[in-house]
């Protein structure tokens, strides 16, 4: 049973970054290190502007903007699964969870596609300057969301139990699933978008 | 703070091998970045000719160096050793310390001793066959640069134990930090597909991003590793933390 507090105006909760502010040093380590990544290829980009154009041609952007949005809903959907958690509404939070990795599988799928259908037409790792920047960033991006599948995986394992839930947890695992999809975006601006 | 009965200083022994990691970690930066010059590495794409002029340029260095890599490069144990303690200092199960000690100790023959072998035995023996010296370069440097994967699971190990562990052995930050580190050595693997370029064993990405990731994390888990000493009590529960006196001054004891 749970009995009502008056909230006054003095009462205020203090302000806190959602989940382990430790996962926050993660989130923060990790945008430096991928925006050297990205400064070295716009440092190349520049030095040799025209083949970069033209290699970067025989990507389909729109392949990259459906992947994007499916990335982007399941962003969505991690973020709904922390706030039917935070209602106490566990099984939909699970479903939600589930749902994310669902629309992380799918865009993995599309990459896997999207990879195949350069190497069949002859753009592989090693064969010029924008493509090796291509697999390595979309791979290391790739290499983030296999990661997030074993995060999801403890938020899941999380959920299934009274005794383990903990909704800092629910929102450290959100907090890295948004990291893989912010990354994402700015992967998906600099190599699709911006010619 | 509780001493085993007949001891000292139950910390000497800590202490001692936290001393020998500082020692290690400045004669590599030493041997690896000034006498030797193997750091930052050679130009990938040197051939034969190349390769012996290299040998022979860095001769001196490389034997002095390796020299005192081959007596005291020991010490590299210490800093396994101590890391191995404060996972069983942990409430994880020991299979992450052992794991962790067994990983590094495999790891630490491709990712640091092959170089200093196949690097003497170029200088040592300049009279060689110029396409074998090239051989011995490249060994040298594509097992230091392009094995940095087999370390990988061990940082990975450690950040596993850190998160689960209750003790606060170390602080979660610290956890997250490990995978920053072991995804940094991911991307030194393309460095045996390229002889140039951001991928290739001197490459931007390959080689100066990950040695600039690589020597934060190493500033940060040696300091963490001292902090551990100073806290640990020789209980089995929770550390306690540090006292104010030890905070940014020299070791001190934990009253508890």
């Amino acid at each position: 049973m749970t009995t009502t507090q008056p909230v006054t105006a003095t009462a205020k909760e203090p302000r806190r970054v959602p989940g382990q502010p430790d996962m926050w040093v993660f989130v923060l380590f990790e945008s430096l290190v991928f925006t050297s990544y990205f400064g070295v290829y716009l440092y190349y980009r520049a030095q040799r502007e025209e083949a970069f154009l033209q290699a970067q041609s025989h990507l389909d952007l729109w392949l990259g903007v459906l992947g994007t949005i499916v990335l982007l809903t399941s962003s969505w959907s991690v973020a709904r699964c922390v706030q039917t958690a935070r209602a106490g509404q566990y099984r939909a939070a699970t479903r939600d969870a589930f749902l994310t990795a669902g629309f992380g599988v799918a865009f993995l799928a599309l990459k896997i596609v999207e990879w195949t259908g350069h190497v069949q037409a002859g753009h592989t790792f090693t064969s010029d300057d924008f493509f090796q920047h291509y697999f390595f960033l979309t791979a290391i991006h790739c290499v983030h969301l296999l990661i997030g599948f074993v995060v999801l995986g403890v938020l899941v394992h999380q959920l299934a139990s009274p005794d383990r839930r903990s909704q800092e947890t629910v929102e450290t695992c959100a907090t890295y699933w948004h990291t893989v999809d912010f990354f994402w975006v700015l992967i998906f601006a600099l190599l699709y978008v911006v010619r | 703070m509780k001493r085993p009965a007949g001891r000292d200083d139950p910390k000497r022994e800590l202490w001692l091998a936290w001393y020998a990691i500082l020692v290690f970690y400045n004669l590599y930066t030493v041997v690896f970045f000034i006498l030797t010059r193997t750091q930052p590495p050679g130009k990938p794409w040197y051939g034969a000719g190349d390769a012996s002029g290299w040998f022979a340029h860095h001769h001196d260095g490389l034997l002095v160096g390796f020299a005192l890599i081959f007596v005291l490069g020991g010490l590299s144990a210490t800093s396994i050793a101590l890391i191995t303690y404060s996972i069983r200092r942990m409430s994880v199960s020991r299979a992450f310390a052992y794991s962790y000690l067994i990983l590094y100790s495999v790891s630490a023959v491709p990712g640091f001793l092959f170089i200093c072998v196949a690097m003497t035995a170029g200088a040592m023996r300049p009279d060689r066959d110029p396409a074998l010296q090239q051989w011995l370069y490249d060994l040298g440097f594509l097992s230091f640069s392009g094995t940095m994967g087999v370390f990988l699971v061990g940082s990975l190990i450690w950040m596993a134990a850190i998160l689960l562990d209750k003790n606060r052995v170390f602080p979660k930050w610290f956890g997250y930090l490990n995978l920053c580190n072991a995804l940094t050595e991911v991307v030194v693997a393309p460095s045996w597909m390229f002889d140039r370029g951001v991928f290739a064993w001197n490459g931007l990405i390959a080689w100066w991003i990950n040695v600039v990731v690589f020597g934060l994390y190493t500033g940060v888990f040696i300091n963490l590793l001292r902090n551990v000493i100073i806290r640990e009590d020789f209980g089995t529960g929770p550390l306690p933390g540090l006292p104010k006196r030890a905070r940014g001054h020299a070791p001190a004891e934990v009253v508890s």
